[in-house]
């Protein structure tokens, strides 16, 4: 075909290890924490030097991958997260959270 | 245009910054170009722009506080003003290229092969002092809370800011509930352990440990946008039934992410639950 993209066996061998290895699940990514704990996830030229790759093709199975990782269902549940907080808010403003600690922070 | 050897850089960089103000932005700042080495290779202003020395930074065209009121969470994808700062920073862009004689380029605010930013416009925003990192992810103004940044890499050398001495996030709100709940409004709203996307922790008062999942992330920013109009087709392009698949292309899933690309110029921020919650700025967005 004409465009690149990387066959299904090369990214099943490799997704689990590049999301991993990635800036997919942040875990202490800010730059402001101090750096003895600040773990900032590979780039994937740093991935692909890691796992003896192409960056070119460590990109395309990471950004398949990130796509990959939640099903549909997903996307659908996020409608429905958004609809009950969202109108949870409407309803108590922040006392559907935290209007207690906003108060006394007034005092 | 102004001969470089005659330019005061700090009266240029307080008239950019009182074009910027008087253009909406509520806040302005300079980060060093050099400042970015948290960036990761590749993903520094030079890298964007040769000999860069400084980035000027904008902030503004915040929702407005009505907006967060509203009790359809729609209403928020279909009023985004992120834009508005993007525009603003191709005026001081052409300011400075057109004023003072050096080159000029914005940040582009969509994301590049990668699927990744070209440059972390919440890097650039945090080094000059116009916010800081929250533990939801956005940057945050001390007083005025969520907003939306813009970026201009320049070769002109201006007078950087630094950050703040005191950072906006955790607000004392938000340090007395973890003390009394362990937890956070934001990470209460969407909790990582739970089906969300944010965790972490405070010690004494600052942020000591966070945990963020973008993909989860993506399915609820982008939830009418690329990546659901992706998972969308191949679902329903995979459905041998012709009449099943006509109701899942017609359904309102498919025709509101159709919508949604078509009016969007780069991006849409389609989930604001976390920032909703928030307490710092809340002043800003309390009306009657």
């Amino acid at each position: 075909m004409g465009f690149y993209f990387i066959d299904p066996q090369t990214y099943e061998k490799y997704k689990d290890d590049i999301l991993d290895l990635s800036h997919s699940v942040q875990i202490n990514f800010q730059e402001q924490l101090p750096t003895d704990k600040r773990q900032p996830g590979l780039s994937d030229k740093q991935i692909a030097k890691k796992l003896g790759l192409e960056e070119r093709a460590v990109r395309e199975i990471r950004c398949v991958a990130e796509r990959d990782k939640y099903p549909l269902d997903e996307f659908e549940e996020a409608i429905r997260f958004k609809e009950n907080a969202c109108r949870n808010y409407s309803v108590k403003g922040m006392s559907a959270v935290m209007q207690k600690f906003v108060e006394k922070s007034k005092e | 245009m102004t001969v470089t050897s005659q330019i005061d850089f700090e009266e240029a960089k307080s008239e950019i910054g009182a074009i910027a103000a008087k253009s909406g932005a509520l806040v302005g700042g300079v980060a060093a170009a050099d400042a970015f080495m948290a960036a990761p290779e590749g993903r520094r202003p030079s890298d964007i722009l040769p000999h860069a020395r400084s980035v000027f930074v904008i902030g503004g065209a915040q929702p407005r506080a009505g907006d967060w009121q509203s009790p359809n969470y729609q209403h928020m994808e279909v009023t985004s003003t992120s834009d508005r700062m993007q525009t603003l920073a191709l005026k001081i862009a052409r300011t400075i290229e057109d004023r003072f004689s050096y080159y000029a380029v914005c940040v582009p605010p969509g994301v590049d092969q990668g699927q990744q930013p070209f440059m972390s416009i919440a890097m650039a925003a945090d080094l000059a002092g116009c916010g800081s990192r929250s533990l939801a992810g956005p940057v945050l103004h001390p007083e005025y809370g969520f907003m939306y940044f813009g970026a201009i890499i320049t070769t002109m050398p201006l007078p950087a800011d630094k950050r703040l001495d005191t950072p906006a996030c955790p607000a004392p709100e938000c340090v007395a509930m973890y003390a009394a709940e362990n937890t956070t409004p934001c990470f209460g709203v969407c909790p990582i352990g739970s089906g969300g996307c944010l965790g972490g922790r405070l010690e004494a008062g600052h942020i000591s440990d966070r945990q963020y999942d973008s993909a989860r992330c993506s399915t609820r920013v982008q939830n009418y946008w690329v990546p659901g109009f992706q998972k969308l087709l191949g679902a329903t392009l995979q459905e041998p039934d012709a009449k099943k698949q006509k109701m899942m292309l017609f359904s309102s899933m498919f025709s509101r992410t159709l919508w949604s690309m078509t009016y969007s110029n780069v991006s849409q921020g389609q989930c604001s639950e976390c920032m909703r919650v928030c307490p710092v700025g809340l002043a800003h967005r309390t009306k009657q």
